[in-house]
């Protein structure tokens, strides 16, 4: 007696870690600890990038927290053959103006023009964890899961490092490391790239009804964490009160993470792309824009899913018409 | 008219368009499947011209997707259709395996061939496998689809035993198709080909070859011979 499932342990875990995250940030609710789906509101009025430090307090909580989850690639990391390229951040760990396999969240800072004034907008950034995620759908090993409390959480020791997630991802959110995971013990050479990284919302965290790393870590309470309803409930009521914007409700088809921001993401998403393009590498991966009302991968291939379903009762009436015809003949 | 210049009806149209259905469509969907890996912009099969498409996982998913409405109701179609003719001959049979070696040896040459039926041993055993598989891909594929539906979700554990079940099944069905085509190397076999485009083949070779099934047909006066 008394044994509870994993299940049912992280469950309960979730809702203590709602219910800490509700309390700490001031949210009464007695809705918080039913272990209903989570999300978090990022309040772009009061994020500033933790100006004067030179790492905002989020980005190095969750390096920090995330210490032993990076990657730890062999020395002489093979190309991608028969390409002569291998993608490889481990020299670059110290990165924290990007996502990388070492950083899985980091804070943008542009400068808007808006009703006549310059605004500064500081914007927190790490994967979404969507409602219906194209990532962990089309990941064709299932290496990724959408937990049923709304993470979206990559098992290392499965994944094969394509990239594929990257590539439907709207936002190109995971970041791959060459030389490190499964690929390596079966065809290194010829199949596979390393392991994708991305944030977790501090799943195992949050299993133990704690805080994810960043939430905890804000000075400004910018990043709050709660039931999604609740918090999407929060962001309409924000913005409506600051004449402001949301993202992340019907982004990709809905995403678990609301952005509430003074100015229109568009322009912020004009002043992103204008930024990656002055980099030095502007293809590299790592800087994603903010592209408004952008739709799901699966958008198309769920419109025709249908027709999937319907082929086989289709080719059963076809045939019995078919077999009947021809016996018919046949008795002629 | 010469006899040897007989042909005999081996195959209606529901059998060359359900063979054809199966054959074109299970093509794009393992081409598109190997592209969902991803597989093509690594290789740089994207860069060969006219297949710039082939890395876009859009459009490399619509082709898997639409290709598998076609199968799914290719293998209905064919399912139901032999069910209500009660048509069998293909299902493996006790001591094919055995059968198959003997044919194999007979056509390298050693020993005698037995009598056969409609099909071949070795054919209904390769039906059998290629079938499996392809039941076994078609049930998994439509998980797959299913769950990236917004509305649907499956257990973690269902999901990854779906996917890796459907990986399985692909190397399946290409093995299934390499020892299909492989049994054309064998001369004896290659008068069988033109059954699938045409329907008939040689009575000459039906009668030596598949003799039960000939002396079968005779009894039942099901000739449907043109000259």
């Amino acid at each position: 007696m008394g044994e509870i499932s994993r299940r049912e342990f992280i469950k309960r875990g979730i809702a203590a870690g709602v219910a800490g995250g509700v309390a700490l940030s001031g949210i009464k609710t007695a809705e918080a600890a039913t272990g209903e789906p989570i999300g978090t509101l990022i309040d772009l009025t009061k994020c500033d990038g933790c100006k004067g430090q030179k790492v905002p307090a989020c980005v190095t909580a969750c390096r920090d927290e995330n210490k032993d989850k990076f990657p730890e690639p062999i020395e002489n990391i093979g190309d991608y053959w028969p390409q002569k390229k291998h993608e490889d951040w481990s020299d670059k760990r110290h990165l924290t103006n990007r996502l990388t396999p070492y950083n899985w969240t980091f804070v943008q800072n542009v400068k808007v023009q808006h009703n006549g004034k310059e605004v500064e907008v500081s914007i927190p950034r790490r994967c979404m964890h969507c409602d219906n995620p194209p990532c962990a759908n089309l990941c064709p090993f299932s290496a990724q899961e959408k937990k049923p409390e709304g993470p979206v959480v990559i098992d290392p020791n499965i994944c094969f490092g394509g990239a594929k997630c990257r590539s439907v991802c709207p936002w190109g959110i995971p970041a791959r490391q060459a030389g490190v995971g499964l690929y390596l013990k079966v065809a290194p050479k010829f199949a596979g790239g390393g392991v994708m990284y991305k944030c977790d919302l501090c799943y195992d965290r949050i299993s133990q009804g704690k805080l994810p790393a960043c939430v905890e870590a804000c000075p400004k309470g910018a990043i709050q964490f709660g039931p999604k309803k609740k918090m999407l409930k929060q962001a309409k009521e924000k913005a409506k009160a600051i004449n402001g914007y949301i993202y992340g409700e019907k982004e990709n088809g809905g995403t678990s993470t609301f952005y509430v921001s003074p100015v229109p993401f568009e322009k912020i998403h004009k002043h992103l792309m204008a930024q990656k393009a002055k980099q030095k590498n502007p293809k590299a991966p790592g800087f994603p824009g903010m592209p408004v009302g952008v739709g799901n991968f699966l958008d198309t291939p769920n419109g025709v899913a249908a027709g999937m379903l319907i082929a086989p009762v289709a080719g059963a009436f076809a045939a019995g018409y078919a077999a009947v015809k021809t016996m018919k003949g046949e008795k002629k | 008219m010469s006899s040897s210049n007989r042909k005999i009806k081996r195959h209606g149209f529901s059998v060359r368009f359900v063979h054809w259905t199966v054959a074109i469509s299970t093509f794009l969907l393992i081409f598109s499947g190997f592209g969902q890996l991803p597989l093509y912009k690594r290789y740089m099969v994207d860069q060969l011209p006219l297949l710039g498409w082939t890395s876009n996982f859009g459009v490399t998913l619509m082709i898997h997707y639409i290709a598998a409405i076609a199968l799914s109701f290719a293998v209905v179609y064919h399912i139901v259709f032999h069910v209500i003719r009660k048509e069998y001959d293909i299902l493996p049979k006790r001591g094919d395996f055995k059968e198959s070696v003997q044919i194999i040896m007979a056509m390298l040459g050693k020993g005698e061939e037995p009598e056969n039926d409609k099909y071949l041993a070795e054919q209904r055993l390769a039906y059998a496998f290629i079938g499996v598989s392809l039941l076994l891909i078609l049930v998994t594929g439509h998980i797959k689809v299913l769950k990236n539906l917004q509305t649907v979700t499956f257990p973690d554990s269902i999901l990854g035993l779906a996917t890796t079940l459907h990986n399985v099944a692909t190397f399946m069905v290409l093995f299934g198709i390499i020892g299909h085509l492989a049994a054309f190397i064998f001369k004896e076999n290659r008068a069988l080909l033109p059954g699938i485009f045409t329907g008939e083949i040689d009575e000459e070779y039906a009668k030596k070859r598949h003799s039960k099934w000939y002396n079968r047909l005779n009894k039942q006066d099901r000739f449907n011979i043109s000259g």
